[in-house]
Order: C-alpha cells, then sequence, then structure tokens
C-alpha cells in the first residue's frame, strides 16, 4: 500500500501539477484584483494570453525571438571559440595564467550594457554589434568556469598519465580537457544565461527599426511597444517569451551535457 | 624458490635520501641512506610504519619525484622520470572517471607508448584479454563510479599489466579492500605475476603494504623500513615455496616470519600509534 503511494507521488505530472499550483493561483488573483481595481491600461492575464495570441499568428514573436536567437548562438560560439581554448592554457599552465588573469579579471566586473556605446560606435546598430555584446557577456563566466575545471585537475591523475608515458599534448587531450568538462559544461550553461540576458537589453538600442516587426529582435521589439505604442500586454508577452526561451535552452543544455558526460552527473 | 642471489639487479637504489623543504624550518627527512637492489623477476614488497617513507621511496623509482641525494637506476640506466618500462599503481585507484572499464584499461596503450606498433586488433584482444584475466568480463562498459572497490581495483589492476611494464610498481593497492576481497585479490595478483612460471619470465614487483601477512605471503623478500627518518632496517627473504595459496597461510613458517617481522617493527608502530 505504501509502495504504491509513494510509487504515486513520483509521478511527473503530479510533480509538475504541484509545481504549477502557486503560479495558477497568483494568476487568478492577478486577474480578479485587475478587474477590480485597475484601469483600461492594466494588464490582466487574459488579454496577455489574447495579445500572445495575435503575435504569435502574425508571426512578428517567433520572428523576432528567431532574430534574437541567432545572435545569441553567434556570439555564444565566438565567445566559446576564444574562452575555452585560452581557459585550458590558463589553467595547465601558471606562466600564462598569471600573464593574463589580471586583464580577464579587470575586464570582468564592466557590464556588458557598458560596452554599448563603443560597440556601436564601432560597429553600428545592426547584428554585429548585437553579437559582440553577447560574446562579451559569456565570455566571462566560460573561461571562469574553464580555468577552474583545468586547474582542478586530480594531480593523481595527471600522475598515472605520466607513468604511461603520455607526452603533453597527449595529456591535455586525454587527461586535462575530460577532467574539466564538466566545469566548462557550467561555464556554457552560465554564458549562454547571461548572453540571453545581454541580447534583450543590447537589442533595446541596438537593432533599431522603428515602426516594429520582429526582424529587430526580441529587445527592439519591447523597446518598439514601450516607446512607441505604450502596450504593456505586449510587452509582457516578450518578458514571458523571454523566459521561456531560457529555459528550454538550458534544458537543451544539460541533456547535450548528461549524454556527453554519463559518468559525470546522475 | 626465489630468484637466485645472482639474479641481476633490476632497479639499483643507492644512498637514496629525500628531503621535503618546510617554510620556515627544517626540512623534513623523508627517507635517508636508502640503498637497495631489486632483481629481474623479484617480487619485493615494502613494509613499515605510516610516515616511514615507504610511498617516497616508490615514487622515486616511478620517476614521479627525484632523489635529493642518491640515484637510482633501472637495468643500471639512471631513473629521472616516469617511463612506460615502470608501472605505477597508485593507493586511490586513479582510474579516469570518463573512461569505461575498457577505456581505462586502453588507456596506455591507445594514447601512450606502450601501444606503439600495436594493430588495433592486437589492442583490442590484449585489452580483452587482461579484463578477463582480472575477473572483470561482464563490466567492461560501467564507468568507475559504478564499481565497487575491490572492481576498481581490479580495473586499476588491469590497466597497469595490459601496458606490460617491465617492472610493477604498486602502492598498497589492496589497502582499501575488505579483508575477504583482499585475500583473494592476493592470491590473483600473484597468478597474474606468474608465480606458475619459471622467475626468468616473471615481472619485477615492488609493493607496499603496511600488513605484514599481505606482505609475507606475496614476497620473495621483504624489506623492512623504520621510520623519522625513514630508513631500510632490514631486509627479510621468504623462502615459503610457490605456488602459494591458501595453505600457505595455515603455514608454522609463515606464521613464524609475520611474527619476526612484526617484532622488527613493534616498538617503532606503538611509538607512532602514540604519538
Amino acid at each position: 500500500m505504501t509502495a504504491t503511494l509513494a510509487l504515486r507521488d513520483d509521478t511527473w505530472w503530479r510533480q509538475a501539477g504541484i509545481g504549477l499550483l502557486l503560479p495558477i493561483a497568483l494568476l487568478i488573483v492577478w486577474q480578479l484584483v485587475g478587474t477590480a481595481f485597475g484601469t483600461v491600461r492594466t494588464p490582466l492575464p487574459t488579454n496577455i494570453v489574447k495579445a500572445a495570441g495575435v503575435m504569435i499568428a502574425s508571426g512578428d514573436l517567433p520572428e523576432a525571438l528567431l532574430q534574437s536567437l541567432g545572435r545569441v548562438f553567434g556570439g555564444f560560439l565566438l565567445a566559446a571559440t576564444i574562452a575555452i581554448p585560452l581557459g585550458l592554457l590558463m589553467g595547465y599552465s601558471r606562466a600564462v595564467e598569471r600573464n593574463l588573469d589580471p586583464v580577464v579579471e579587470t575586464f570582468r566586473p564592466i557590464a556588458a550594457i557598458a560596452i554599448l556605446p563603443l560597440a556601436i560606435l564601432w560597429l553600428g546598430t545592426g547584428t554585429s554589434a548585437a553579437v559582440a555584446i553577447v560574446a562579451y557577456a559569456a565570455f566571462f563566466p566560460l573561461i571562469v568556469n574553464t580555468v577552474a575545471g583545468a586547474k582542478n585537475v586530480n594531480p593523481t591523475l595527471l600522475r598515472a598519465a605520466a607513468t604511461m608515458g603520455l607526452d603533453r599534448m597527449a595529456t591535455i587531450r586525454t587527461v586535462v580537457i575530460p577532467a574539466a568538462l564538466p566545469s566548462i559544461g557550467v561555464g556554457l550553461r552560465i554564458g549562454m544565461g547571461v548572453g540571453w540576458t545581454a541580447i534583450v537589453a543590447a537589442e533595446l538600442a541596438v537593432g533599431a527599426k522603428a515602426g516594429g516587426g520582429g526582424s529587430g529582435g526580441i529587445g527592439q521589439m519591447m523597446f518598439v511597444f514601450y516607446a512607441y505604442s505604450i502596450e504593456l500586454n505586449r510587452i509582457i508577452v516578450c518578458m514571458v517569451a523571454v523566459g521561456l526561451v531560457a529555459l528550454v535552452l538550458d534544458r537543451i543544455l544539460r541533456a547535450m551535457m548528461r549524454k556527453l558526460m554519463p559518468w559525470a552527473l546522475p | 624458490m626465489g630468484p637466485s642471489v645472482t639474479a641481476p639487479a633490476k632497479l639499483r637504489l643507492d644512498g637514496v635520501a629525500k628531503r621535503f623543504p618546510v617554510a620556515g624550518g627544517p626540512d623534513t627527512v623523508a627517507v635517508e641512506a636508502f640503498s637497495l637492489d631489486v632483481r629481474q623477476g623479484e617480487f619485493l614488497v615494502i613494509v613499515g610504519p605510516s610516515g616511514c617513507g615507504k610511498t617516497t621511496v616508490l615514487n622515486v623509482l616511478a620517476g614521479l619525484d627525484s632523489p635529493t641525494s642518491g640515484t637510482v637506476a633501472i637495468d643500471d640506466r639512471l631513473i629521472t622520470a616516469p617511463g612506460p618500462d615502470r608501472g605505477v599503481m597508485f593507493q586511490e585507484y586513479a582510474l579516469f572517471p570518463w573512461q569505461t572499464v575498457w577505456g581505462n584499461v586502453e588507456f596506455g596503450l591507445r594514447y601512450g607508448p606502450a601501444g606503439d606498433g600495436l594493430e588495433p586488433e592486437a589492442r583490442t584482444q590484449r585489452v580483452r584479454r587482461t579484463i578477463d584475466l582480472v575477473g572483470l568480463a561482464g563490466s567492461e562498459n560501467k564507468y568507475p563510479h559504478q564499481l565497487s572497490g575491490g572492481m576498481r581495483q581490479r580495473a586499476a589492476l588491469a590497466r597497469l599489466i595490459a601496458n606490460e611494464p617491465e617492472v610493477l610498481l604498486m602502492d598498497e593497492p589492496l589497502a582499501a579492500l575488505d579483508a575477504q576481497t583482499r585475500i583473494i585479490l592476493q592470491d590473483e595478483l600473484l597468478r597474474i605475476w606468474g608465480q606458475d612460471r619459471p622467475p626468468a619470465d616473471r615481472r619485477t614487483v615492488v609493493f607496499i603494504t603496511h600488513a605484514i601477512d599481505e606482505a609475507v605471503f606475496l614476497a620473495d623478500r621483504v624489506a623492512v623500513m623504520t621510520a623519522h627518518p625513514g630508513r631500510l632496517k632490514t631486509v627479510v627473504d621468504i623462502p615459503l615455496s610457490r605456488p602459494r595459496g591458501d595453505a600457505t597461510r595455515a603455514l608454522p613458517e609463515f606464521q613464524a616470519l609475520t611474527q619476526h617481522i612484526w617484532s622488527l617493527i613493534r616498538d617503532e608502530a606503538y611509538r607512532a600509534a602514540v604519538a
């Protein structure tokens, strides 16, 4: 009897149901309070769902999300291509780390959005500036985690490789990189997250295309709704879309890592 | 029954000392004036109380540590770095967690010089044979975290012997095991080493343990060390006949030798225990 109960408690729909309970309750309260005390402009869940329907049907929202996703992937790949090899080198070689660490740590506290003026001046208000900002934002969590992973290789494993006669390059390839992979994975997840955060901020200024449409990306779309038409429902649709896309991206990355590193995660 | 006294020295430690610097104080002397020849095909076991420098001696032989003074040589060539001619089995298993049992056993053959000139097919065969030999058939695709302590130890042993090093250096390889598994692996270790074969066909083993009965059961000779500083106190011949097995453990000679070696390190072991 207890066994059956325990099994039931573990079903996914039951867990998901419990997780949805609070959000649904909040939505209901929001709807009721908004209807009772709000003005015409107060966004209500029902109106937001309606707005979402319109924006999806017109293709504007999917287009904006795809535009932003493309920029995020571009910047993310650019950051990973530089940060991972560099981080491995810094983690493996004390000399390289001593030289590069002060540079990295000086730039790290400078928010991605703070380089926006330079990015616009040098790269214009198009995709390349947005990509550069994403790359800048994703670079730091990637490099910091890669360095940590490469530095924390169990020294006994390095000794084991040495006693089997492996040279330096073979050791990096077969011991340092696999040992650092779980940390790099964490860096990829955080980097993807901050990249996605940065794109929304960057597109508020970059990718300007007055009059709306989806080709300016999700951030620009929000800016247009804010500055030109004051459509709160649509702005909230954009916010929710940003959050959901981030969730899906993270789940995909995590699934890929579980596949790639069956030894590292339960 | 051990290798004859005239067998050539495979390994030679000559006046080896190892000191480690201590910040703001005199150096710690781990090992001092250590001289010993290990003969070709010999199973040499080093015993001694904790902190006597057993592991330091092994690391110097492996080339992982260099002696502060004195020399260490294999076949009269000075040892200055690790090499595939000397395989090491580490106390903490040191299996690669991202490799399966198969990947771990294949590791040295695939990425190191031990596999030079070995066709992929021959390599696969050797890995297959080695995994069967240590009794891990059926667990090839498991990762180390999915194995019991005894199975990890077998995997580490398989990785060591798959590389076919001339010298096997083993640092308390059975220390983490329960008593039954330990006895089983002692028997298997002797079989894999080749106690049924003539001494000329055996590999050279240097094996560290703090278990005296284990030392007597395995060894041709037992090197007894004392601590602070680590020195070689004496070398005890173990003239028990081979092949050895459960019957050996029941022999009065076995008990006598164990008692004798215990008497050599007893005082110090007590001192170390209360210190």
